[in-house]
Order: C-alpha cells, then sequence, then structure tokens
C-alpha cells in the first residue's frame, strides 16, 4: 500500500463541511450535560429527598454503560414511546420527524450529565465551608451565596476536568455516525470509501480531531487564566 | 438589646449547649471566655444560625426567634441584623479586598454599586487596608485579612458583629494589628461579642465578661469582678494562668 501523502489534504478539505455537525453535537450535549450535572450534583450534595436517590442511580447506570448503548437504546426506544404518547393524546407529532442529530443531542446529554455531575460535586465540594457561611453571615440566601460564592470557585477548581470532558465529548461524538448524522468521521468514512483511501482519509480525521482539541486545550488554558486570576497571590 | 433565653444545642447525643441565657445591652462589648470546649463558639454561631438550635429564643430588640420552630425569612432577617468575623477570616477567595465588603452592601442591601464602592473603600480605610482595595485575599497577610474581614462586618451596619476567636489563627506580631482595630470600633458604639483566648484584651476592652464551661455559663460580670474577684472557684481556677501574667499588653 502507497501512502497518498497529497490525498490527506484532499480529505481534509473534504471533511471540512462536517464541521459544524461535530461541533454542534460536541456543544450541545457539553452545555446541557453541563446543566443536568449541575442538577444531579445539588441534589446528590444537599441530599434533597427522593432526587438524589435518583441522581445516584442515574450516575451509576449511565456511567456504568458504553455511551454507544446510550445512543442505540434512544434512537430505538425513544421513538417507541413518542409515538406511543402520540396516538394516547392526539398529538400530530411522530418520532419520524425527530432529526437524525436530534437523537445525538439527547442521548450525549445524558452521558455528558453523568460524568459532569461528578466533576462538578468534586469542585463544589472542594470549596471551603466556610465560603458558604461567610455568605450567609452576610444575610445572603442559599441561591445567592451558591451563585455568587460558591459556583464561582468551583468551577475554577473543576476547569481541568471539566476541559477533559469536553475533550471526551468531542471524541465522543464520532458514535452519531451510527445513527446515520454526517460528522466529520461519518464524512471521513464516506471520502475513503468512495475514493478507496481508507488510511489518508482517517489520517485527515484524526488530524483534524487533533487540531479542534488543541483548540479547546487553547480556549480552556484562557479561561483558567481568567477564573482562578485570584489564587496567584503570595500567600496561602 | 440582644436576648439569648434557654438556648441549647446538641450535636447527636453530645450536649453542647445546655440552657444560655445572655442579655447584651446596645454598645456593649461581651467577651466569652471559657476552656476548649465549653460551647462559646458554637454558642456564638447559635446567634446568627450558621448553627442551629434545639431550642430557645433569640431576640435583636422587638425582633425575636423561637428556635423550635424557625421561620426561614426570620433566619433570614436575624443574618442581616448580625455579622460574624471567622477565626479563619472566610473571605470570599475570589473577590478583592473591596468587592469582599462591597458584596453585602450590593446583594443584601441592594445598595448602587458606586456607593457600596466608596462605603467599601472608606471602610477599608479604617482598618488600614487603603493600600489593599484590588488584592485578593491570596495576596494579603493573615492579618490583613483578618481586617477585611471586620470591614465585610461593618459595612453591613449590623446591631451586633460576632467575633469567633477573631485573632486564633494569627500569628502572634499579627494580633496585636487586629485586636488594634477591634479596640478602636469598639469604641465607636458597636455592640460585640467576642469569642476569644485574649485574655488581656478581654479584660480590656469588654465591658461584661461571660465564662463559660461545659455548655453552661458558670459566671458573668463586669472585668474587674470576674479578672479580680470571680465568685466561682472554677473561674478562678481558669483565668489564674492569666492574671498572674499581668506584663500582657498590646
Amino acid at each position: 500500500m502507497q501512502l497518498d501523502l497529497s490525498f490527506i489534504w484532499t480529505a481534509f478539505v473534504g471533511l471540512l463541511p462536517a464541521v459544524p455537525t461535530t461541533i454542534r453535537i460536541t456543544v450541545v450535549s457539553v452545555l446541557s450535560g453541563f446543566a443536568i450535572g449541575t442538577f444531579i450534583a445539588l441534589c446528590r450534595m444537599y441530599r434533597i429527598p427522593v432526587l438524589h436517590r435518583a441522581a445516584a442511580a442515574y450516575v451509576t447506570v449511565i456511567r456504568g454503560t458504553p455511551m454507544l448503548t446510550h445512543l442505540l437504546l434512544i434512537y430505538v426506544g425513544l421513538p417507541l414511546i413518542v409515538d406511543g404518547l402520540a396516538e394516547r393524546f392526539g398529538w400530530a407529532f411522530r418520532s419520524v420527524q425527530i432529526p437524525m442529530i436530534g437523537f445525538a443531542y439527547i442521548s450525549f446529554s445524558i452521558t455528558a450529565g453523568a460524568y459532569f455531575s461528578e466533576i462538578i460535586r468534586s469542585g463544589l465540594q472542594s470549596v471551603n465551608k466556610g465560603q458558604l457561611e461567610a455568605a450567609h453571615a452576610i444575610g445572603m440566601t442559599t441561591p445567592q451565596a451558591l451563585r455568587r460564592i460558591v459556583f464561582p470557585q468551583a468551577f475554577a477548581a473543576a476547569l481541568p476536568n471539566l476541559s477533559n470532558s469536553v475533550i471526551g465529548m468531542l471524541h465522543g461524538s464520532t458514535l452519531a455516525f451510527t445513527v446515520s448524522v454526517v460528522d466529520i468521521f461519518a464524512q471521513a468514512e464516506i471520502v475513503a470509501t468512495t475514493n478507496w483511501k481508507f488510511f489518508e482519509a482517517y489520517l485527515a480525521a484524526a488530524l483534524l480531531f487533533w487540531g479542534l482539541t488543541i483548540l479547546i486545550e487553547r480556549l480552556t488554558a484562557l479561561l483558567e487564566k481568567k477564573v482562578t486570576r485570584y489564587n496567584r497571590g503570595g500567600v496561602a | 438589646m440582644i436576648k439569648l433565653r434557654g438556648i441549647a444545642k446538641s450535636f447527636g447525643k453530645q450536649e453542647v449547649l445546655k440552657g444560655i441565657d445572655l442579655t447584651v445591652e446596645k454598645g456593649e462589648v461581651v467577651a466569652i471566655l471559657g476552656p476548649s470546649g465549653s460551647g462559646k463558639t458554637t454558642l456564638l454561631r447559635c446567634i446568627n444560625y450558621l448553627e442551629k438550635p434545639n431550642a430557645g429564643e433569640i431576640s435583636i430588640d422587638d425582633f425575636s426567634v423561637n428556635c423550635r420552630k424557625p421561620a426561614k425569612k426570620d433566619i433570614h432577617l436575624l443574618r442581616r441584623k448580625t455579622a460574624m468575623v471567622f477565626q479563619q477570616y472566610n473571605l470570599f477567595r475570589h473577590k478583592t479586598a473591596l468587592e469582599n465588603v462591597m458584596e453585602g452592601l450590593v446583594v443584601v442591601k441592594k445598595l448602587p454599586k458606586e456607593e457600596a464602592r466608596r462605603i467599601g473603600a472608606e471602610l477599608l480605610e479604617k482598618v488600614g487596608l487603603a493600600d489593599k482595595l484590588d488584592a485578593y485575599p491570596s495576596q494579603l497577610s493573615g492579618g490583613q485579612q483578618q481586617r477585611v474581614g471586620i470591614a465585610r462586618a461593618l459595612a453591613l451596619n449590623p446591631e451586633v458583629i460576632l467575633f469567633d476567636e477573631p485573632t486564633s489563627a494569627l500569628d502572634p506580631e499579627l494580633v496585636g494589628e487586629v485586636l488594634a482595630v477591634i479596640r478602636k470600633i469598639a469604641r465607636e458604639g458597636i455592640t460585640m461579642i467576642i469569642v476569644t483566648h485574649e485574655m488581656g484584651f478581654a479584660q480590656d476592652v469588654a465591658n461584661h465578661i461571660v465564662f463559660m464551661e461545659g455548655g453552661l455559663v458558670v459566671e458573668e460580670g463586669p472585668p474587674k469582678v470576674i479578672f479580680q474577684a470571680p465568685k466561682e472557684e472554677r473561674t478562678r481556677q481558669f483565668l489564674a494562668r492569666y492574671t498572674s501574667d499581668s506584663a500582657y499588653s498590646i
């Protein structure tokens, strides 16, 4: 087999149209995963009746099963549920109207939520209890104290782990090709099979993912510099 | 006037406060003394509900909280009427000295930012930190952090400031600067309750001394009486080491 160096570039250019899809899946799953994760982490930390048990079950089940199974279960199961409900309540909506990428959004958000919840929990727990007490002592309500005092510090502490998971979600988004979403990897498959040049196409995809990962690393580094500015003192 | 009636608190089976009564007049400086584990810090933390008392009543002027069934709103109100200075300072680590002082003014008292900034700068100047407005807690020494903590408490203009061993985490050289600030604000007539191990300071700055042990008030009275002629044997015992050390001064 001969490596066709120039075709790597051709494939690379051919993959670019799929970049927005990959980014969209990653951004949606990361953002909603962050929201779900925060909610789950708070339920568990404050031991909210019933909910904290459900939250713990969610985390162990989702972390205990591969991301691909979440996607396939949602892909197969969600239409059953949606159509069943639609029939029962007489909705006009049918599952065929759900775009393919919708399944990726939903299932990857569920996946991300479980992983993020543990990162967020560790971040929240790293904030000294005295911070919350001081906020209460100056008359803040708990929601105010969490939002203004605890979350910013927890976020700063959790950022390195969060960026790790964002990268994980970026790479995991390649699984979307199993439900016919044309992301970077699916596009690489297409480019590879139509030109019969697999190695070059996969190399091009790898380079593209590496590039996106470097971008995430750079952005996190900038963000980290900003949110941990307060930590660079002479003392403590 | 602050009135505590029958404040009781247990951690599990451990009874930490066994029904404390205490009255603090407006403008009074009360020092709570006692050995470790006597419940003095817990008592202080009950006053602003950082610890939930199991029973008793806390009143500030004509506002009162029944500790058996406190309303969330009342706890919040109680906290707005009090301020606390912590042993470990507990400054908001992600905020500058000025922002720490402004936080309560802006978020709780809803003052416009400009006004909060002006008050914050004034108070930091008062505690001798006019040149540290933009420093983060991690860039300040312990003594400086505690002085920011005091400015933060003062900013809220509370009915009472609760000091929880404000100098216990400081090295001896920094204790003086913090005590000097507390002494200065005590003179302004702000009501204060201070839990401390600095006997000389307590004797000098307080108008009223409370000696606690085992979750009970053993003896209370003016500093002259408590330090020079305590009625209870236990008080005498506890203070013996300090009263003999008359060289202590700041």
